[in-house]
């Protein structure tokens, strides 16, 4: 008898042993991560034929490479004849991969190059090659993949507003192009990963969790995340599919705020958007700035971050991120954003790492919750906040209040579809 | 070769530094601190520029005053309450001197319990280089520089001194 996810996840509450339960953490791990897409890796992280990085990809260690024709690959990081992992570092080079217990080797699309001795085999050695990933799309650069290939097309995982919201990004580089090749830098947290779609995607907590962080500095978040109702006009979006954005476009003071400064400071940057997309369009762009985004189940498109949400188990997580680096700007500009990831994320940052001990605060709040308490009303977590005032456009976007909890419910909401339409026969 | 009162001038600075941290006298330890102080954390050896790179840490004399001002809001979740915590310094050593700066290097373990979530006991070893200058008082820090042993794999929240 498997977990009942309709009983679990309702509209307007989820129960929280869902966030350390061992069995949905593995069902979790083969409906999301296995037969849905993930984000895998950016291809600017994988320039040359050759180049390659680690990811893994709910319990999968797989290896992203770029192959001899510039296709991107990704494969089982595990020899497919005893196992041994082939990749031990998080990037690298070669022409091959070989094992280092007996030697088979693997060429960069996963075939069997060589087997030593290959005469104590009375099967076909080419049937013997890795692993390789179901199905595997890129779009401007950020690499999706479905490990069993049974998904679909990426188009209906990622919909329109998928796409969309990465265009908001990629669009703001003066050359259409964002690099992510600075490096990913691990924040280990002992929490449940589905906190961090939720809190990556909370108005609420702002004014309050980042309470040291405002009251030290200057921040745009005064303006557009923090006083809620009262003083914000930024919104809380789901565009289904468990797509989800703080939209902070409409709460801007000044242009440019999301990146804390001025146009004189960073003229040669507008100019040069400014001349590939057009002035008025320029002008409203740097207005706006880059998403504040979460696609389902692991990509967070934070403004000038990206970061990759990685299940390690019930309660252990990796927040994985990177500083968005723009091509066709001067150094000092790409540095500005180095700069501003490293106060805004990570394990030293003044903005993320008070989220984290408030998820393990959370894992520690929740830990003892058992899923037979939820007939008896115990152990629920409560999701209903703005849900008698969300509106929904034409597009069918969903929205309320940037303090609503309109885009959690659009996490979980997707959750609960994905469990239940992918639960084994 | 070092002389044995620069040596021991270095040390006593350098276990000074460290009790400030453990204890979290931020306002003492800020004064050891020169205007032009660098703060770096790297994700991973203490190589190339740390301008070009995405650190764990990369604090300019600005920046980490920022860092303490948060500290002391007394609204800093992730140092609430203060990690309890004590380092170990050791194999010190004055690797140059010049008329006004000496360069030091050290390993270090420090011990920190999680007080603000889950009681963890978080090991950090590591290696630390820092550029000290002479000024009327005694010595400052220009620069302290930690390699941490687990930089690639990755880290717990790093929000006290290190």
């Amino acid at each position: 008898m498997g977990i009942d996810y309709p009983d679990l996840v309702r509209g307007d509450r989820v129960h929280s042993s869902l966030l350390h339960d061992d069995e949905a953490f593995a069902d979790e791990m083969d409906r999301i991560f296995v037969r849905g897409w993930v984000f895998a890796a950016h291809e600017s992280e994988i320039k040359e034929p050759g180049d390659w990085v680690t990811r893994r990809l709910g319990n999968e260690s797989v290896i992203v490479v770029r192959d001899q024709d510039g296709a991107v690959n990704v494969l089982a990081n595990r020899c497919s004849h005893r196992g041994t992992a082939l990749c031990w570092e998080h990037r690298g080079h070669s022409s091959s991969f070989r094992c280092t217990y007996h030697a088979w080797t693997f060429g960069l699309d996963g075939g069997v190059r060589s087997i030593p001795f290959p005469s104590g085999y009375d099967k076909n050695t080419e049937d013997l090659g890795l692993d390789v990933a179901g199905a595997i799309e890129s779009y401007r650069g950020f690499v999706f993949v479905n490990l069993d290939g049974s998904a679909g097309p990426l188009s209906d995982h990622l919909g329109e507003a998928g796409y969309a919201l990465i265009d908001r990004l990629c669009d703001l580089s003066p050359s259409g192009e964002v690099d992510l090749s600075k490096g990913w830098i691990a924040h280990r947290v002992q929490s449940n990963w589905k906190l961090w779609p939720e809190s990556d995607s909370d108005g609420y907590h702002v004014g309050f969790v980042h309470a040291s962080m405002s009251a030290t500095t200057d921040t745009y978040y005064d303006d557009v995340a923090i006083g809620g109702e009262a003083v914000s006009s930024s919104r809380a979006l789901d565009y289904g599919r468990g797509h989800i954005e703080l939209d902070f476009r409409p709460s801007f003071q000044s242009e440019l705020a999301w990146l804390g400064t001025t146009r004189e400071k960073v003229q040669g940057y507008c100019d040069a958007l400014e001349a590939r997309v057009g002035k008025a369009r320029a002008d409203q762009m740097l207005w706006d700035g880059p998403p504040h985004a979460f696609l389902f189940p692991n990509l967070f498109l934070g403004e000038l971050v990206i970061a990759i949400v990685e299940p390690l188990g019930p309660g252990e997580m990796i927040h994985r991120h990177t500083s968005l680096q723009f091509e066709g700007v001067d150094d000092r500009f790409n540095q500005r954003l180095l700069r501003q990831t490293e106060a805004a994320v990570g394990p030293a940052s003044f903005i993320t790492s008070d989220d984290a001990i408030t998820a393990e605060r959370i894992q520690s709040g929740i830990g003892g919750t058992e899923r037979r308490w939820a007939e008896g009303g115990r152990g629920w977590i409560d999701l209903s906040r703005g849900q008698h005032r969300e509106t929904r456009d034409e597009q069918g976007v969903l929205a309320g209040d940037l303090s609503d909890e309109t885009t959690n419910r659009g996490f979980w909401r997707r959750y609960l579809e994905v469990m239940v339409e992918r639960a084994p026969a | 070769m070092t002389s044995l009162e620069v040596r021991a001038e270095v040390e006593a600075f350098v276990y000074r530094e460290a009790r400030l941290a453990d204890e979290f006298e931020l306002d003492a330890w800020e004064e050891l601190l020169t205007d032009d102080f660098h703060y770096w954390v790297p994700a991973g050896r203490l190589e190339g520029d740390p301008a070009e790179q995405l650190s764990y840490l990369n604090d300019n004399r600005t920046r980490v005053a920022t860092r303490i001002r948060q500290l002391k809001t007394g609204k800093r979740l992730a140092q609430l309450p203060m990690s309890p915590m004590r380092r170990v310094v050791s194999n010190v050593e004055v690797l140059g001197e010049t008329d006004d700066e000496i360069e030091v290097a050290a390993n270090f373990v420090l011990y920190e319990l999680a007080a603000q979530s889950s009681h963890e006991l978080r090991v950090w070893p590591g290696h630390v280089r820092y550029r000290l200058r002479r000024r009327d008082n005694g010595l400052a820090m220009a620069a302290k520089w930690v390699e941490l042993v687990t930089a690639e794999r990755g880290l717990r929240n790093l929000t006290f001194l290190i």
